[in-house]
């Protein structure tokens, strides 16, 4: 049985509610989307809550998967959630600013045993704006085509190329300094 | 991590760029790419995936009932349309079947007249009765002409008549 075969086996067990499919899904897509979230979000923690949040949320919604690529799909769910994460972050900043209470400065000795942690590729993606981080990272652990990408992100194929292109070239040259 | 679109890289970039510079943009990004690839990011811990595979599973068990109720559900939604269907259906047809109510000249009068009218007309044509009714007891004691008798039956049949016109 094909590895394509065996793949489409399993999302349909995980559409009939089976255990042991989402059990075989996590197992072969956990390693990538956790990948996604860390190097989007750099921090361990955050990530394995919008892990675990990805896989509940792809249980209640596989039934709405029709067609198309499942990649695709979970990684665009995956996105969604990442965002929904951050619109909270921002959200609760601001209330925190009305509240009077300023946000909670690190201080220089927390910032430097975060930054020892994260690797140099992580400092650097984080000088990238949000759009072209999130474009690199989903084209490199999603693995999803160029014309994938850009139907995902409803824009032309020849942007997301260049918008890429950009991106990587800036981060090639940030990774060099 | 594998690249599926990895030998089409040039092609796809010579659809929008002139060869040299394809050429040069899909250095860019296999260089790009390198790095992502000598920097992994970190693996999820097992512990998460365990405790993550038990929420699913607990998630699995809440969809597959969410989903039992809501097939239930669309069944008795359709099952009612489709009695709401035969019982609108068998209602037309009975009513194609069942024969004509005739209209009763009974109830024409009760509309035209009102009840006062109604009232007077029956008084009339009761006395009317009873005076032809006297008459032919007493036609051959009183001495009534036969006439007089046959007038009055005239009239009685002409108010008679008159009611039942309106």
């Amino acid at each position: 049985m094909s590895k394509s075969d065996d793949l489409a086996r399993i999302i349909i067990g995980c559409k009939n509610g089976d255990s042991e499919s989402f059990s075989r899904l996590i197992d072969i897509y956990a390693g990538r989307c956790y990948g996604y979230f860390y190097r989007m979000t750099g921090n361990k923690e955050v990530s394995d809550d919008l892990l675990s949040e990805l896989f509940v949320r792809v249980v209640e919604k596989i039934s709405s998967q029709k067609g198309g690529s499942f990649e695709g799909w979970l990684f665009k769910t995956a996105s969604n959630i990442f965002y929904d994460h951050l619109r909270d972050k921002q959200r609760q900043k601001k209330l925190l600013e009305l509240e009077g209470n300023r946000p909670e400065i690190k201080s220089a000795e927390t910032e430097r045993l975060e930054d020892d942690e994260i690797d140099k590729l992580q400092k650097q993606l984080k000088r990238l704006d949000m759009d072209t981080k999130e474009l690199i990272t989903l084209r490199f652990y999603s693995e999803l085509s160029f014309k994938e990408i850009a139907v995902m992100r409803s824009e032309p194929i020849g942007t997301t190329l260049s918008k890429l292109h950009r991106g990587l070239k800036k981060l090639r040259e940030l990774m060099e300094q | 991590m594998s690249d599926k679109n990895e030998e089409n890289l040039k092609g796809l970039f010579e659809k929008f760029f002139d060869p040299a510079e394809a050429e040069k943009m899909t250095e860019d990004i296999r260089g790009g790419e390198e790095i992502l690839k000598r920097h992994p990011a970190p693996r999820p811990a097992d512990t998460l995936i365990a405790d993550i595979k038990a929420k699913v599973s607990q998630a699995a068990l809440r969809q597959r009932k969410i989903n039992l109720y809501r097939k239930l559900a669309y069944r008795m939604v359709a099952a009612a349309a489709a009695i709401i269907v035969l019982v609108s259906i068998t209602a037309k047809l009975a009513e194609k079947t069942q024969p004509e109510k005739p209209v009763t000249a009974s109830a024409s009068p009760k509309m035209i007249w009102d009840d006062k009218d109604l009232t007077t007309l029956t008084t009339e044509i009761e006395q009317a009765e009873d005076d032809v009714f006297a008459l032919r007891t007493d036609q051959n004691g009183n001495g009534y002409k036969e006439t007089e008798l046959t007038e009055l039956e005239i009239n009685v049949t002409e108010i008679s008549s008159n009611f039942w016109k309106g």
